[in-house]
């Protein structure tokens, strides 16, 4: 109860008990399973109500009054939708003329387009569902209009492999933020592009050179006129017949392979740097009318928020490894015998499937309860608000929207937290 | 304990209220710092809602505005718990109805596992037959560009189809007559387009739309030209069945009822996948032992030797087969050899060709 709103300045506390978050994820990952996933809708509303209800902007803690049924409904809704759309690309596809060969890639286009249509009818549905001082938030702005400008973005960035997603980013999230309200105070992103852009060149720089060395050294080397012919000519040996047109050709492809995992290993190791980086420029650059915040989060604390993962995730292993041996005992006391009955097989695969499943739920979970948990944390704790006079006299408005954003972005694959 | 302090928020504005909350006999009141009283709540309306583990926050039920009050004092707030009918702090509730979803959700996927077991392959039946058979040419065609770009390897610098070399036509004529005089026997409702193609594996196939494709490889196997009339009776069966179509909607139903509507989650994909091979497995081996009744049928009808389709099949599937009984997509040979040969009729048959053509036919792809 501290007095922050008479105060200019104000920080952000994260009040949640680490192991209360834990026994919902794992409680939640084994109801995952039972229910084959149905109980996403609960696990999502117990996550986003967990960490809501334990961040405290000055003072003040928020609250998320979403339900698992207003999602389950809106993931309904999305399957009505959904389904006249998938059975028109079906016959499409059937069809033989332009429209048919084109209709995968078609359908691939339009999907994506409507994946970023739901992805800000979903933001409009957790705003609406997020309420701090007895008001909520909200949105407005056309989904479509949002979804057309992701996607020439995500084309821009996917053609400039990538040197132009600092500038998307900040361009949407000025569409985002200058639609958002909190009551009648509105929001705007004031975050720049090119600061993104320059401070991420050289990680972008440090992945993407290995990469340029294999493809030059593919062109310096190969005699592509050579190579061309050989694969014309065909024949069962392919393989042998470019090797013998391009002797060097078993080097480069060795160096091609060194540099790729160059590439891909930089690309773990900073990874962590980048979040930090993108975090950082992201929240320092969100304003509500007066008030602004100002992160002040370290990149070392990323870091040990993946190395908890990793600490974790070790464990987890040790011990998936010596359940993994008891269950393939278990399989071979099935199937060991000479004549194994159908009973055996579903028994032996359903062990099989079932080992998969909680290795795979099991990583998930950790990588919630420790990686996700502490970003959070660390975001929203290195933020310093100022100008909080301003909450004073902000007014209600807004009313809750549904929820068939998230029921498209759960169908489609594009959900978030 | 009746009474105590609380923090308010009017759902109006941002602003914060600092108030006495007094718990009278039929009502929750607060007065603000000056006294005036701010709201009065029945305790059939109080609400609880999402906060931190120390605070109790309570709103009005059904109510638009979002009016909050907010109390930290653990003992005051039990007291208010204790008045308010709806507030359940013990979880019972919430236990109640965990285990609902998971008892409906238990039920949902027995009732899509049943669909997906009877539903999907009575319901594919059913609309297979009512479709044009325009629509299964095009299907046919369609898998047919997927197939070739598959099966031709595209570096013999030969047709990947048999028989129209000066060299293989003899063969080809070997070719149409047996399939003519199945056909003759048949009574489809589209007509054949059968091909033998350069493939050294021992198989045929059906595509939708009468394509039926006969590798070399099962020609080189064959001991006489009525194993395979045997086998290209078998595979008439996919097209009178019209298997290539069902699978098609076989397929999309279990996508959309396992992809959809089940497995969202980590993991999740595996348990989709092998759900559907199984099933699909499952189905596969209904139509094709559904096919090898009729070939059989047919063999029967046309004057041929069924035991032939049975020999060919025998030579085909080997001894044994490794694996698993689940997965596999053809009945187990030995049950396939026992059921058509039960159905053998016992009149005289009339070899399909004659020894010319026969050696003809074996060379059909030596040009
Ligand atoms: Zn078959």
């Amino acid at each position: 109860m501290t007095d922050a709103g008479a105060t200019q300045i104000g920080g952000v506390r994260f009040l949640g008990n680490r192991r209360a978050y834990w026994r919902l994820l794992v409680r939640g990952a084994l109801l995952l399973m039972v229910t084959l996933g149905i109980y996403r809708f609960w696990l999502a509303t117990d996550v986003r109500r967990y960490l809501w209800a334990n961040t405290e902007i000055a003072g003040e803690t928020l609250e998320y009054t979403g339900t698992p049924l207003e999602l389950l409904l809106g993931f309904l809704v999305a399957v009505a939708i959904l389904v006249p759309v998938y059975a028109g690309f079906f016959l499409a596809a059937l069809d033989l003329g332009s429209i048919g060969q084109m209709s995968g890639l078609i359908a691939f286009l339009a999907l994506g387009v409507l994946g970023q249509y739901a992805v800000y009818r979903a933001r409009r549905y957790r705003l609406t569902r997020t309420i701090y001082r007895g008001l909520r938030f909200h949105q407005d702005g056309s989904a479509w209009l949002y979804a057309l400008r992701a996607s020439l973005w995500w084309l821009a960035t996917f053609l400039t492999l990538g040197l132009a997603y600092p500038f998307q980013i900040a361009s949407l999230e000025r569409f985002k933020m200058r639609h958002t309200y909190y009551g009648d105070l509105a929001g705007r992103f004031d975050g720049a592009g090119w600061r993104l852009f320059l401070r991420g060149l050289p990680m972008w720089i440090a992945v993407v050179a290995p990469l340029a060395f294999a493809a030059g050294a593919f062109i310096e080397v190969v005699d592509w006129q050579a190579l061309a012919d050989a694969a014309a000519a065909g024949g069962d040996d392919v393989m042998s017949k470019i090797e013998g047109s391009n002797p060097a050709i078993g080097g480069v492809v060795v160096f091609a392979m060194l540099m790729g995992s160059t590439a891909l290993f930089l690309a773990a190791v900073l990874y962590p740097a980048f979040q930090a980086l993108m975090l950082r420029w992201w929240s320092s650059g969100l304003r509500f009318g007066d008030i602004e915040m100002r992160s002040t989060l370290r990149t070392r604390q990323v870091y040990g928020a993946y190395m908890r993962f990793l600490g974790y995730s070790i464990l987890f292993c040790i011990i998936a490894a010596i359940f993994a041996v008891v269950a393939l005992v278990a399989m071979g006391l099935l199937t060991g015998g000479d004549k194994t009955g159908v009973g055996g097989e579903i028994a032996a695969t359903a062990i099989l499937l079932g080992g998969y499943v909680i290795v795979a739920l099991g990583f998930s979970t950790v990588y919630r309860a420790t990686a996700l948990l502490s970003l959070w944390q660390l975001g929203m704790e290195s933020l310093q608000l100022s100008g909080l006079s301003a909450l004073d006299q902000v007014k209600a408005s807004g009313r809750a929207s549904s929820a068939v954003g998230e029921g498209l972005a759960d169908a489609l694959n594009v959900g978030g937290y | 304990m009746t009474s105590g302090a609380g923090i308010y928020f009017d759902g109006m504005t941002s602003a914060r209220h600092d108030v006495a909350v007094v718990l009278s006999p039929d009502a929750l009141q607060i007065a603000g710092g000056d006294g005036r009283w701010l709201a009065a709540w029945t305790y059939d309306e109080l609400e609880e809602m999402a906060a931190p583990a120390n605070v109790l926050r309570l709103g009005r039920r059904g109510n638009a505005v979002l009016e909050r009050l907010e109390i930290f004092d653990a003992e005051f707030a039990a007291a208010v718990v204790a008045r308010a009918v709806n507030i359940d702090r013990t979880g019972t509730r919430q236990r109640r109805q965990r285990g609902s979803v998971i008892g409906w959700s238990v039920a949902a996927t027995a009732s899509l596992l049943l669909v997906a077991w009877f539903g999907v392959p009575a319901l594919a039946a059913r609309i297979a037959p009512l479709l044009p058979v325009a629509v299964d040419r095009k299907l046919g065609d369609a898998v047919d560009i997927q197939m070739r770009g598959m099966l031709d390897p595209r570096n013999s610098g030969t047709a990947f189809e048999c028989g129209s070399a000066d060299s293989e036509k003899a063969g080809r004529t070997a070719l149409d007559k047996i399939v003519r005089r199945l056909e003759a026997s048949a009574a489809l409702p589209e007509t054949l387009r059968t091909f033998v193609v350069r493939r050294t594996e021992a198989n045929a196939m059906a595509l939708p739309g009468g394509q039926v494709y006969v590798f070399r490889g099962l020609i080189d196997k064959a001991d006489t030209a009525d194993e395979v009339a045997g086998v290209i009776a078998h595979e008439i069966g996919h097209v009178a069945h019209r298997d290539g179509t069902k699978a098609v909607l076989q397929a999309g139903g279990l996508s959309f009822l396992f992809g959809m509507l089940l497995g969202d989650f980590v993991g999740g994909g595996a348990v989709v996948i092998a759900a559907k091979t199984v099933l699909q497995s499952s189905y596969s081996r209904e139509a094709e032992a559904a096919a090898d009744a009729y070939g059989a049928a047919l063999m029967n009808r046309a004057g041929g030797n069924v035991h032939a389709l049975a020999t060919m099949l025998g030579k085909i599937g080997g001894a044994t087969e490794p694996g698993m009984t689940i997965l596999l997509d053809h009945p187990e040979t030995k049950a396939r050899v026992a059921a058509i040969n039960s159905v053998a009729g016992a009149k005289s048959t009339t070899p399909f060709l004659d020894a010319k053509e026969w050696a003809a036919l074996k060379r059909i792809c030596a040009g």
